[in-house]
């Protein structure tokens, strides 16, 4: 009963947030920020008399006439004609149907489902799943491992070694990094025409990116192109290996450390239960649901934390990388990508969430009462 | 005996008590130390960059002279004199005749080439206005007396803007071109496309370019036609070799000094880290404590609302807020700084929960003691040595993401480190 009632308030407050953050966005985007859209639509408007201009002999009043004409029909399929507090509602409207407009991308990033951003979002995904998602669990699995081993060898040198590394990574931007591992395994290594050297950045090798935009199950059936993948990679993931497996093993040696001074610790070694034994049900079992919930806890925020310039760095093809293309690279700002990533994001993180209150529940006995 | 004085209290205590207390933890001497150091450098920043720094940042104009993608000037003294130096020219003779109405002024100076990397260009500046508005430009003719006996001469060129480049004007190659084939019988010695400058510290040995080391003597002439004799002077004339090192940490593709830029980063980076740490201490520490200290409904709603802080997504929130109104660095370091701090309030107030069941306080609440009087002298002081360490912990933490806002080229016009490690030159675009 009580649990049922602390999923739903979990479940309540998840939603609620989601719904601020929405209308946040929204009112900012319908409010103050409807000038940028403004803006945007005098651009589109000049290409379009441009158009016409060469085409066709009109005099300046004409022109001046069409502008005008063209200005206004436009704010009208825009709904900027609307009061903001119609727009708000209706840019919400729209953000929960998934329908999320077009993009204004470049067309050297391959021209996903006519710009549609749905689309283009869908196609990041799964760079972001396959380097962020798969290099936290890849790393956390590494670090766990390697923190109860230093764990459980107490003050010796690997251990204190293990807790330098721990402090240096913790330090060290991942993006920063990136960038040092590309000067030196992508730019030296083909300087010194070394046989293997890697890529300077991108997902995929130019050949296959149109497959991996549209259908990128279909690239793990090829094997060149599976391999290529894999290539580009090995640089991204590395750097984020060595970043992220320093706070896991610090983390679940901490955690493994509180453990086994607990009297029951002390107890089944008294009792002269193997070690394995010791290991396995008596320190690691109770250290389960913490570890396991920061393993989650962290997922939904490497979304946003230092994996988004990380993929920028690398040229991958994922949700960071859509996002600062979106801001800087297109002539204005991409306003339709940047909300609609955020309301994703956001989305997709408090799915994340609630999924990690349930784990945490089953693997916490304690919590079921 | 109660006292009769009142006493300056801050979170309940005495300043010589927060003294007291922060130097008896060990993460309050590490706060002390990591101050100090960027508190000396800030200073130092503060005191010797000019105080419009970010503008001088990105003018391109002001670092015109040095070399691009320069390494720093200090591998010379590990791998020997290879690469020649920065030299701004200063001990030069400077000589003024008039004939005939025009002012010949002849300026001679001596360099020593030692080097195995000779200069990529001269420049000729000419910090003096009156050098646009001329009706007919002075002109510089320029000789180099070479160690080895020979002489190159250059010029006329034309001296019309501020900043003379000696090397890229086709007289210039053509002449040096010139030069070698008539003394070593080689043609087309400088590549299309590419300073002179280089080739007039060369000699040829078997037929290859090999460096010529030696005193250089240089003699530039320029001739003045008009009235206003006085446009080239003394004050207004500088000579700049650019070298291939320079500086302390060299140069990037604008040829900016990076050490300049790293310096002007620190003031910016302690202001900001110590403004986002101090925001999201002092918020953490009033809801958790009140969080904390008045249980029930007050308890409940404060938790709610740091659930909510902690869930909050705040980057993205960021990026669209930047993106939308164009906030500055400030702004977004107040942004961030204002939504994180609800990890930190949830610590310290499970901190003080803790805190509240021991025995102590409970005989201290037998004994008469008020809530104040526990909060003062019970909790405070068990807490003090936490919020300094979120102090400290949060300061990086500042640095680091105001960094990755500006790699991401957000909100950015001043000079920070993020800068720095930009290897495109998107980020000052700005």
């Amino acid at each position: 009963m009580g649990l049922a009632r602390t999923l739903a308030v979990r479940a309540a407050t998840l939603v609620v947030l989601l719904f601020i953050v929405l209308f946040v966005i929204s009112f900012a985007l319908a409010g103050p920020a409807s000038k940028i859209l403004k803006d945007e639509i005098m651009m589109e408007t000049k290409s379009i008399i441009r158009q016409l201009m060469l085409h066709g002999h009109y005099n300046s009043t004409q022109i001046q006439q069409l502008q005008t004409q063209i200005v206004t029909e436009l704010e009208n399929a825009y709904g900027l004609n609307k009061p903001p507090a119609i727009r708000t509602l209706y840019i919400m409207y729209n953000m929960i149907v998934f329908n999320w407009g077009y993009a204004y991308f470049p067309s050297e990033y391959g021209n996903v489902g006519g710009g549609k951003v749905v689309d283009i979002i869908l196609s990041a995904l799964p760079g972001t799943i396959l380097l962020d998602t798969f290099g936290i669990l890849l790393s956390a699995f590494i670090g766990i491992e390697i923190g109860l081993r230093s764990a459980l060898k107490y003050g010796s040198k690997s251990d204190r070694a293990v807790m330098y590394y721990a402090a240096l990574s913790n330090g060290i931007p991942q993006w920063w990094l990136g960038i040092v591992m590309l000067l030196v395994f992508s730019f030296y290594l083909a300087q010194i025409h070394s046989p293997i050297y890697f890529p300077t950045g991108g997902i995929i090798s130019p050949r296959y990116y149109e497959l991996w935009l549209t259908d990128p199950i279909k690239v793990f059936a090829i094997p060149q192109a599976a391999l290529d993948l894999l290539w580009h990679l090995i640089l991204p993931l590395v750097t984020v290996l060595i970043i992220n497996i320093g706070g896991w093993a610090y983390f679940a040696r901490t955690v493994v450390l509180n453990i086994s001074q607990e009297d029951f610790v002390t107890f089944a070694k008294i009792k002269g239960l193997p070690e394995g034994h010791v290991v396995n049900r008596y320190i690691l079992r109770p250290a389960a649901p913490s570890i396991l919930t920061s393993v989650f806890i962290t997922i939904p925020f490497i979304i946003f934390g230092g994996f988004l310039v990380t993929e920028m760095v690398f040229h991958w093809w994922g949700l960071g990388y859509v996002y600062n293309i979106a801001i800087v690279q297109s002539p204005t700002p991409d306003l339709p990508v940047v909300v609609a990533l955020t309301y994703a994001s956001t989305l997709l993180y408090i799915v994340i969430i609630f999924i990690m209150e349930i784990v945490y529940i089953m693997l916490d006995p304690r919590l079921r009462e | 005996m109660a006292r009769k004085q009142r006493e300056f209290r801050i979170l309940g205590m005495t300043p010589s008590e927060i003294v007291r207390e922060f130097f008896s933890s060990g993460t309050g001497k590490v706060a002390a130390a990591l101050f100090i150091v960027l508190i000396v450098v800030s200073v130092y920043a503060l005191v010797t960059l000019p105080p419009n720094f970010a503008r001088v940042w990105n003018n391109p104009k002001y670092w015109q002279l040095n070399p691009q993608y320069a390494p720093p000037a200090w591998i010379d003294s590990i791998m020997g004199p290879v690469y020649s130096p920065q030299i701004y020219v200063n001990d030069y003779t400077f000589t003024v005749q008039h004939q005939d109405g025009v002012t010949y002024i002849t300026v001679t100076f001596n360099v020593n080439y030692e080097y195995d990397k000779p200069w990529n260009e001269i420049f000729i500046v000419i910090n003096n206005p009156a050098i646009y508005s001329m009706s007919q430009p002075p002109v510089v003719s320029i000789t180099i007396y070479r160690p080895d006996g020979s002489k190159i001469t250059l010029g006329p060129l034309p001296i019309n803007t501020r900043v003379t480049t000696l090397g890229v004007s086709p007289e210039v190659v053509s002449q040096v071109n010139l030069f070698y084939s008539e003394e070593y019988h080689i043609s087309d010695v400088v590549p299309t496309g590419s300073s002179a400058t280089p080739y007039l510290f060369y000699t040829v040995d078997d037929g290859k370019l090999v460096p010529l080391k030696g005193p250089y003597r240089f003699t530039m002439v320029f001739y003045v036609f008009s009235q206003n004799s006085s446009v080239i002077n003394r004050k207004d004339l500088e000579i700049v070799l650019q070298g291939q090192i320079y500086g302390l940490m060299g140069t990037d593709n604008e040829g900016h000094d990076l050490w300049l830029g790293l310096l002007a980063g620190f003031p910016i980076d302690l202001a900001v880290g110590l403004l986002s740490a101090l925001i999201i201490v002092v918020i953490a520490v009033i809801i958790g404590i009140v969080a904390g200290f008045y249980s029930g409904l007050i308890d409940e709603a404060l938790m709610r609302l740091t659930d909510f802080v902690i869930l909050l997504p705040a980057f993205p929130l960021l990026i669209v807020f930047s993106v939308l109104f164009g906030w500055s660095i400030w702004d977004a370091v107040i942004f961030l700084a204002i939504v994180s701090w609800g990890a930190s309030a949830r610590i310290i107030r499970a901190m003080i929960m803790q805190i509240r069941n021991a025995q102590y306080i409970e005989s201290a609440v037998i004994a008469g003691a008020s809530r104040m009087w526990i909060l003062r002298n019970h909790i405070l002081p068990q807490i003090i040595p936490f919020i300094l360490y979120l102090l400290v912990t949060n300061v990086p933490g500042a640095i680091l993401t105001l960094s990755s806002i500006n790699f991401l080229g957000l909100a950015g016009s001043d000079t920070q480190h993020g800068v720095h490690y930009s290897t495109t030159p998107m980020s000052l675009a700005h």
